[in-house]
């Protein structure tokens, strides 16, 4: 009997046996996240191929096909924003990627109505396009050439403001589209062929450094997805960041999935966008493609959970997932967590069928327009609801006393007094 | 077997600690509050739209707004951004105004239509441009722009009786946390956790936005990103919601706080060595200096909660609408 209340203490306290490792569920977690940044790999070069075609020989039929590039990009890249938070790595990378909103009068030309700089940027009409001399923060820049590099360490975020996105998938979507001077009306971007003519029939002027923007901007784009390519591969450091520590990597999970769901897609993307009425508040806005970053956002995050991904080949990558291992501990909770990614992507399938049936997401925010705002707040309520369900995993796996990089909101509750 | 029977009721006390306390002592009445200041703030208005006839008014209802404003649960979730939409990180609030008075558009003379226009031509903050901003502020008695001021006083009034009553019916909804019938908290707990991501969410906000967006880079910093700097009142809100998250913690914990308050405390004793409570100077590295050293006492107050009434009830706090970008 000597032995027996420590005992029973040691049983009330061991792990239980799972017989799905994490670590699996880990390594499962980590080849989406590599097969997703080599689909966003191989589809943006097949993007810089079709650039380059544009750029050679500009007509409707080369615009046509490097704008349907674009578009092909971006869904293998929206299933992987899942991956950012709860990881510095990724975190830390994205915005040479993705960077959103942007004042694009930075790069190009843009309508009269623009506003042009404003209390938070002097740089908001810079337009570099027009502007091979310029000056930034008080120091002369020479912009004579337009390569990745003056891309890369002078333009973008220039003056230390984020909205000078100067790089990534949406600075392309403005070189390819233009404004969407269309406001709550049907229309996406409208930018002529004729952009990137050189010679008389050039229309926007500087057609020639339009294309070496566009040139360079995709470019870059390419090499920023090698990095991430890399840092999911066999001994890159997002793979590691996520398998080193087991609970660790776990948390990072459901704190990717939790932090995209709520404060990001639901709350700075979807409803603040709503509240405003402002069509430049989509995440697309230039190309009117935002029901698919949307979609393929949510889809990002049930991948996630499932532990399986669809490549742009039509092939599955599976294996061990969160989904397994919360069936262990808690079938119902599974079962609610299954029910509720469901709920969000049918939501999320709806606006994007109603966008494809010519209802365009920038139309849906227009004042007043009550069947736009239930479509978006079906997708807001459905994210905010999942976000729920996975606090709940959280607790349930007992991982609330892990700390975790990038979110203040699961942190470290034992932090000492000072 | 002493200590294992410690442990359990250690364990089994906190369940669905504090909630009613919280709830009734401090958030309710606190949308209340609000709900009469921004009716006071509307008849004054109605009485004279003039810029110093609503400034006190105007303060008082931003005042009773630190006290329940960065909660974004129940009728907040949605409620809140059109009562403050801060910040403005592309200038849609002096943008969206200016058109409207441009065009003399219609909805800025109905309260009831207005409450479909867009965020950033309503609530606290676009009052606050039409007050202090002189790109605004110079309008006549009589003109579009005074009747704008009434719109959105009135509109405002509105809001803050509608979330009064929200939240009386959200109350209910959280009291009755774990019962048959309540799909939004399956537990007790969830409950507390709920109100206690809350506070600690708006200390987070105090540190890295009422705080950090004004400091910038220390080669950057940005003195007109700091909040409601126009009117004066960036250390003011600061204070405000600082002591609005102890009171709402220490309604939580229903017992002592004591590392809490004397955190509290320092955080004060730091505001009052600040010359400038608009953060104006932030350019100054002295100046500037004092400006972090509350940010770091703003931090530390949250970690002390997280420790004191955190680990004591075994919370941890959920995900948060700052949590993103």
């Amino acid at each position: 009997m000597k032995f027996a209340p420590s005992t029973a203490l040691a049983v009330l306290i061991a792990s239980p046996a799972f017989a799905v490792e994490k670590a699996e569920v880990l390594t499962t977690y980590a080849d989406i996240a590599h097969a997703g940044y080599e689909d966003s790999l191989t589809t943006a070069q097949a993007l810089q191929s079709a650039v380059e075609a544009l750029i050679a020989d500009p007509s409707p039929d080369t615009l046509d096909a490097a704008r349907t590039a674009w578009l092909a990009a971006r869904d293998p890249y929206q299933q992987t924003e899942v991956f950012r938070f709860g990881n510095a790595i990724v975190d830390d990378w994205e915005g040479k990627v993705n960077a959103w909103p942007l004042d694009e009068g930075l790069m190009d030309y843009v309508s009269d109505d623009y506003e042009g700089p404003t209390d938070e940027n002097d740089y908001a009409a810079l337009n570099i396009i027009a502007n091979p001399q310029v000056t930034i923060a008080g120091r002369d820049v020479d912009a004579s050439k337009i390569t990745p590099e003056l891309i890369a360490d002078t333009l973008n975020e220039a003056d230390g403001v984020e909205s000078n996105v100067a790089r990534g998938y949406h600075a392309i979507e403005f070189l390819l589209w233009g404004q969407d001077l269309n406001g709550t009306g049907p229309g996406a971007g409208e930018r002529p062929y004729t952009d990137y003519v050189t010679g008389d029939d050039c229309t926007g002027g500087n057609c020639d450094r339009r294309g070496d923007y566009l040139k360079a901007a995709t470019d870059l784009l390419v090499s920023d997805l090698e990095e991430m390519v890399s840092a999911w591969g066999a001994d890159g450091d997002a793979r590691q960041t996520v398998t080193v520590d087991e609970d660790a990597g776990i948390t990072a999970m459901l704190t990717g999935m939790g932090s995209l769901s709520y404060g990001e897609q639901a709350g700075e993307r979807m409803r603040l966008g709503l509240m405003l009425n402002d069509p430049e508040e989509e995440h697309d806005c230039f190309s009117d493609n935002t029901h698919n970053s949307h979609f393929y956002d949510g889809k990002g995050i049930q991948n996630v959970y499932l532990g399986q991904y669809t490549r742009v080949d039509g092939s599955v990558v599976r294996g061990a997932s969160l989904s397994d291992l919360v069936t262990e501990a808690d079938p119902a909770l599974d079962a609610e967590m299954k029910a509720r990614l469901d709920t969000t992507m049918a939501a999320l399938g709806d606006i994007k069928a109603a966008a494809e049936g010519g209802f365009a997401y920038d139309q849906m925010l227009a004042p007043g327009d009550e069947k736009g705002e239930a479509l978006i707040m079906g997708g807001v309520d459905g994210l905010i609801d999942q976000t729920r369900t996975i606090e709940r995993i959280v607790t349930e796996l007992a991982l609330d006393d892990v700390a975790i990089e990038g979110s203040d909101s699961l942190d470290d509750p034992n932090a000492v007094f000072q | 077997m002493r200590h294992l029977f410690l442990f359990a009721t250690l364990f089994a006390t906190p369940l669905s600690a504090g909630v009613p306390e919280a709830l009734d002592e401090v958030i309710l009445p606190g949308f209340s509050d609000f709900a009469e200041a921004t009716k006071a703030l509307s008849v004054a208005a109605q009485a004279d739209c003039t810029p110093e006839a609503i400034e006190a008014p105007w303060n008082a209802a931003f005042d009773a707004w630190t006290q329940i404003g960065d909660i974004r649960i129940g009728p907040s979730e949605t409620g809140a951004l059109s009562v403050a939409f801060w910040p403005d990180t592309r200038g849609f609030t002096p943008r969206v105004l200016g058109n409207l008075i441009e065009a003399r558009a219609e909805v800025g003379t109905d309260p009831e239509a207005f409450a479909e226009a867009s965020i950033a031509a309503r609530g606290l903050f676009a009052l606050e441009r039409m007050i202090y901003d002189a790109d605004f502020n110079a309008y006549a008695p009589g003109s579009y722009a005074c009747t704008l001021v009434r719109t959105i006083t009135a509109e405002l009034a509105g809001q803050g009786a509608a979330l009064d009553a929200g939240w009386d019916g959200f109350a209910r909804v959280m009291l009755s946390a774990g019962e048959d019938g309540n799909t939004l908290y399956l537990a007790p707990e969830e409950a507390t956790r709920a109100l206690y991501t809350q506070l600690l969410g708006s200390l987070e906000f105090t540190a890295d936005s009422r705080l950090g967006r004004p400091l910038g880079t220390f080669d950057r910093p940005r003195p007109t990103r700091a909040e409601a700097w126009r009117a004066g009142r960036p250390l003011r809100n600061v204070l405000l919601d600082a002591d609005a998250a102890v009171a709402q913690a220490r309604a939580l914990a229903g017992f002592d706080l004591p590392q809490t308050d004397a955190a509290l405390a320092r955080l004060h004793a730091a505001a009052d060595k600040i010359d400038d409570p608009s953060f104006q100077n932030v350019k100054d590295p002295a100046a500037r200096l004092r400006v972090e050293i509350l940010q770091q006492h703003v931090r530390a107050l949250s970690d002390t909660i997280e420790a004191e009434l955190g680990g004591a009830l075994g919370l941890t706090a959920g995900f948060n609408s700052q949590d993103g970008d």
